[in-house]
């Protein structure tokens, strides 16, 4: 299982982005949601995920609303904003571009 | 991209900021739910309850970091910080709040009185013009040999006005003079006001838009005496006429004649004088109605230089091409017309080059400054010294936060928050203080421009005055904090954390605290002589007096033009009063003078060349200052004429022309010789031939301080004037003379107005007198103030450095050191200390009397007097600062100061 300490914190940012940008979560679901889509491969602590939420909520890429949750418990449900939906779109982009230069050399054939 | 993420994250940080509180609650309650989500699916997955927090919390590891680190992210940190820092300032002040008092006190007497001065500054020299683009407005002027920025004729004016290339616009006016106004019929009583004739573009040509109908057209400007249109200044608008907008196309009369008011300036438009603003503005071309010299053609004189003459520069052109264009034409007007132009020239100057040579105030106005700032610094220097002494009170606080991992410079923060605070309330109050301060001068308005003209005291707390303030706040709030706030956190942690009350380790260990009693006391060295020596100028200069008898005087103005007199009628007038009036009850003797000796309006000048003088090479004549006077003149003032005689009824317009001189006069040119017989020409070599009568007791012109001038007389029956004074010297109260004379009066004229009519003595004690003594008082003031802060603080930094030494002087004396061994040692320090501030003191004071010596003032080498009083009283009260703790601590048994802390 991949540590969560292991990941860069701009790939963290942007599994964050990714998530909200399909559906407005609360940090609970939003960590539940990751394992389930990642098959349980990224999990991320407890300790950093609301700092890094915080700090993306600070950059103004997600925003924030208090609602009631489905067991009817107030909880802070956030969302992308149009300024984050970009950086989620620049960020993809240079992770497709960084992840296939790295697979290209490590699928190098050795000699 | 950027300002889109302002928009996001400003309410952000502004909500971190605003309630805090609310989002601290709002995490904890985010990560509850979480938490509490966590316990459920552990309960889910068959964990117990108590289990399940546990595995719960175990993940939200280190969570107090966590918040921290997220209070980080919201960037407000130094702000909050910030926050935090005064809040405990403010308790560790209140703790000890007398002391914080005392020190907020005495910042604020630093503060205010600079600040006041500040004011005084700002209106005599950096205040800009009240117009737009006020900086490309530039004052151009004739130069002599005698004065930097001397007036132009009107012909001169208009040369300049059509043949330079530099302007957007010349523009001219005449100083503000008293002008008979009445707005009634024609004969009721005119009131005198203040006008000032301009040229036809003065208000275009400054931008500036009249608030009610328009300003002068070029063409009312053209033809003397043709278009009688007068615009109002706002003030008088509202005094006069109570704000009525009916007030355009009425007519008034000025001098006699008829004027239509065509406008009214904006409230935003004073004038450009320092003291004043003109009740009401009239075109050049209606110069004959006002000018005083029935001599001189206005118009076509181009040595009748009554013109300030100002110009906005064309955008594009610099002030050098500016300056050598008017070089070039002054050189023009010198080879056309070389009579009156010879060895003149002109130069360009800009707002602050013409305020710092206009006249002497703005002297004044910067060593006012250099005493308050003076007092600012004893001040600051006491607030320093309390705050060292107090922060070495906590050394061990700051030893246990260093010790846990404060930051140096987090600390230095912290401290220098506390000196922050002191001085913004110093500030504030001190801004107060300055207000107060500027009030009073204000309030000696009518004192001290006894007359009926417009002068008024421009002192103000501008924005700019504010600004400047509220930085000096700042300035002394770091002068005081930084090296209190250094130096108590450079520590040895170890020795500090052991007990209470350590030094620094080495050689720096007393500088800081050294600098400070030097400073102190070569600040207030310098502060109290400069107003020692200026308070005893000033008496001995009263004492002096004027050399002239003021009393039993009362003195009464006229003007006949008022009435429509012409040139004729005029001297008629004068003769017949001058008769009549010697023969009313109670009257000793009459005199006539154009102008009164330490009048408000000054005294005309006069150009001629002496006779026998070996002329220097450059100089074509000379000029000095004169006055118009009849043959009861000299009698009447009580002047002594010491050789010769005065002027007799024989003198008439028919005789050969006569002056009389004064002693000054006579020693510059004929010295060793008896001046009486001599002769001078007027103007130039070739000039009427005067011939001197009689040389008079030199008195005081123009000012109190004024060191001794030139000055002639010339007889009023040879050169006639409109306006003339009316002196009388009675032999009992003067104001038993007002109705007598106004009887005459009536009788030669019913509508002829009396101006002026007081007694000499009150006017004298007003203008003369009073407006100096009040800076006096000011000076005075300062100089206390800085006592008293000097000696309190001196006295204390002394008494503290000394008794931080007890436990040295114990083991001193334990080791065998005899008790007057030890008073020595200390009193010594203290000794060098005050020395040193001496010599410093001494040199800041020299430099400061030099310059008041180059106004006025008794120019005689040094006072010795303040310094001889002032310097021993300084070492006196350090010698007693040093003394008493010492002598207490040598008393202390030795084992008992060793164990002192």
């Amino acid at each position: 299982m991949t540590k969560p300490s292991d990941l860069v914190q701009g790939t963290l940012d942007l599994l964050l982005l990714k998530i909200l940008a399909l559906e407005p979560r609360n940090g609970w679901a939003i960590s539940q949601r990751l394992k389930q889509i990642s098959g349980d491969v990224l999990q991320v602590s407890d300790g950093s995920l609301y700092p890094a939420l915080h700090k993306l909520e600070q950059e103004g890429w997600i925003t924030a609303e208090w609602k009631l949750s489905e067991n009817n418990r107030r909880a802070k449900f956030y969302s992308l904003t149009s300024l984050g939906r970009r950086h989620l779109e620049r960020e993809a982009a240079n992770w497709s571009r960084l992840s296939s230069a790295i697979s290209h050399v490590v699928q190098l054939e050795e000699a | 991209m950027r300002p889109q993420h302002w928009l996001y994250t400003i309410p952000l940080r502004l909500r971190s900021l605003v309630r805090r509180r609310h989002v601290e609650r709002e995490l904890n309650e985010e990560l509850q739910f979480h938490i509490e989500q966590k316990i459920a699916e552990g309960i889910a997955h068959g964990l117990s309850p108590k289990e399940a927090r546990h595995a719960a919390m175990r993940a939200m590891d280190g969570l107090e970091l966590r918040k921290e680190e997220m209070r980080d992210m919201r960037r407000i940190r130094w702000f909050t910080d910030f926050l935090d820092d005064a809040r405990y300032a403010i308790r560790s002040l209140r703790r000890t709040s007398g002391l914080s008092a005392f020190v907020v006190i005495t910042l604020a007497l630093g503060i205010g009185m600079t600040s006041g001065t500040f004011s005084m500054v700002d209106a005599l020299i950096f205040r800009p013009y009240p117009v737009p683009h006020a900086s490309s407005v530039l004052t151009l002027a004739s130069t002599t040999h005698d004065s930097n920025l001397d007036n132009f004729s009107y012909r001169e004016y208009l040369d300049i006005r059509d043949k330079t290339s530099s302007y957007e616009g010349v523009i001219a006016n005449a100083d503000m003079e008293a002008v008979g106004f009445s707005a009634a019929e024609p004969g009721a009583t005119p009131r005198v006001r203040g006008g000032m004739m301009v040229s036809g573009n003065y208000f275009h040509v400054l931008g500036v838009e009249p608030r009610l109908g328009r300003g002068f057209r070029e063409d009312e400007d053209q033809v003397p005496g043709r278009d009688a249109v007068v615009v109002l200044g706002p003030a008088f608008w509202k005094h006069e006429f109570a704000g009525d907008p009916a007030v355009l196309g009425r007519t008034v009369r000025l001098n006699g004649t008829e004027f239509t008011v065509i406008g009214v300036a904006p409230d935003t438009f004073p004038g450009l004088m320092i003291f004043g603003s003109p009740d009401f503005y009239m075109p050049l071309a209606m110069a004959r109605v006002f000018s005083t010299n029935l001599q001189k053609n206005f118009f076509e004189d181009r040595d009748d230089r009554e013109l300030s003459v100002r110009a906005r520069l064309k955008p594009g052109t610099t002030l050098e091409q500016a300056r050598n264009e008017l070089v070039v034409l002054a050189k023009n007007f010198e080879s056309e017309y070389p009579k009156v132009n010879r060895s003149r020239g002109a130069a360009v100057y800009t707002q602050f080059e013409a305020r710092t040579r206009e006249d002497l105030n703005w002297k004044f106005g910067v060593i006012f400054v250099i005493l308050a700032l003076a007092v600012l610094l004893v001040a600051c220097t006491n607030v320093a010294g309390l705050l060292l002494s107090r922060a070495r009170a906590r050394t061990r606080e700051i030893a246990v936060r260093l010790a846990i991992g404060a930051g140096r410079f987090r600390l230095i923060r912290l401290l220098l928050t506390e000196s922050l605070i002191l001085a913004s309330l110093g500030g504030l109050v001190g801004i107060a203080i300055g207000y107060g301060v500027v009030e009073w001068f204000q309030s000696f308005q009518n004192v001290v421009f006894m007359t009926d003209l417009p002068f008024s005291i421009p002192f103000r707390m501008d924005t700019r005055v504010l600004l400047a303030s509220l930085a000096l706040s700042a300035l002394s709030a770091l002068l005081c904090g930084l090296a209190p706030a250094l130096q108590s956190t450079r520590l040895d942690l170890v020795n500090a954390l052991k007990s209470a009350d350590v030094d620094v380790p080495g050689r720096k260990r007393l500088w800081g605290r050294n600098v400070l009693v030097v400073a102190q006391v070569s600040a207030s060295l310098m502060l109290l002589t400069a107003s020692f020596l200026m308070v005893r100028a000033f008496q001995n200069t009263l004492r002096e007096g004027t050399s002239f008898a003021k009393d039993h005087l009362l003195m009464a103005s006229f003007d006949p033009r008022l009435v429509q007199y012409n040139a004729a009628q005029t001297q008629q007038f004068y003769k017949l009063l001058a008769e009549r009036v010697r023969k009313a009850p109670g009257v000793e003797s009459e005199a006539l003078t154009q102008n009164i000796p330490l009048g408000l309006d000054g005294f005309d000048a006069i150009t001629f060349v002496p006779e026998g003088f070996q002329m220097p090479r450059e100089r074509e004549n000379f000029n000095s200052t004169m006055d118009i006077v009849d043959e009861g003149y000299f009698l009447t003032m009580g002047i002594p004429v010491l050789h010769g005689r005065g002027f007799l009824a024989s003198d008439t317009a028919d005789a050969p022309l006569v002056a009389v001189v004064n002693e000054q006069f006579a020693k510059h040119y004929w010295r060793g010789v008896d001046a009486v017989g001599k002769h001078i020409r007027l103007e130039n070599g070739a000039g009427r031939l005067v011939e001197i009568l009689g040389v008079a007791e030199t008195i005081k012109y123009q000012s109190i301080f004024q060191k001794p001038i030139d000055f002639l007389y010339m007889p009023l029956a040879q050169h006639p004037v409109a306006r003339m004074t009316l002196m009388l010297r009675s032999s009992g109260d003067p104001l038993q003379l007002v109705q007598p004379v106004r009887d005459v009066v009536r009788d030669l004229d019913r509508n002829l107005p009396m101006l002026h009519t007081m007694v000499y003595k009150d006017f004298y004690m007003n203008q003369a007198v009073n407006g100096p003594r009040i800076a006096m008082k000011l000076v005075a003031c300062m100089g206390l103030v800085g006592l008293v802060l000097a000696i309190a603080g001196l006295y204390g930094l002394v008494a503290y450095n000394v008794s931080r030494r007890t436990r040295e002087i114990g083991i001193r004396i334990a080791l065998g050191a005899a008790s007057s061994d030890v008073l020595r040692l200390v009193m010594g320090k203290g000794f060098v200390l005050v020395g040193i501030g001496t010599i410093i003191g001494l040199a800041m004071g020299f430099g400061l009397e030099q310059l008041m010596n180059s106004m006025l003032f008794n120019a005689g080498g040094v006072d010795i007097v303040a310094y001889v009083i002032v310097v021993p009283l300084l070492f006196l009260v350090t010698m007693l600062a040093a003394y008493v703790p010492a002598r207490r601590a040598a008393r202390i048994a030795p084992t008992q100061a060793l164990r002192y802390e």
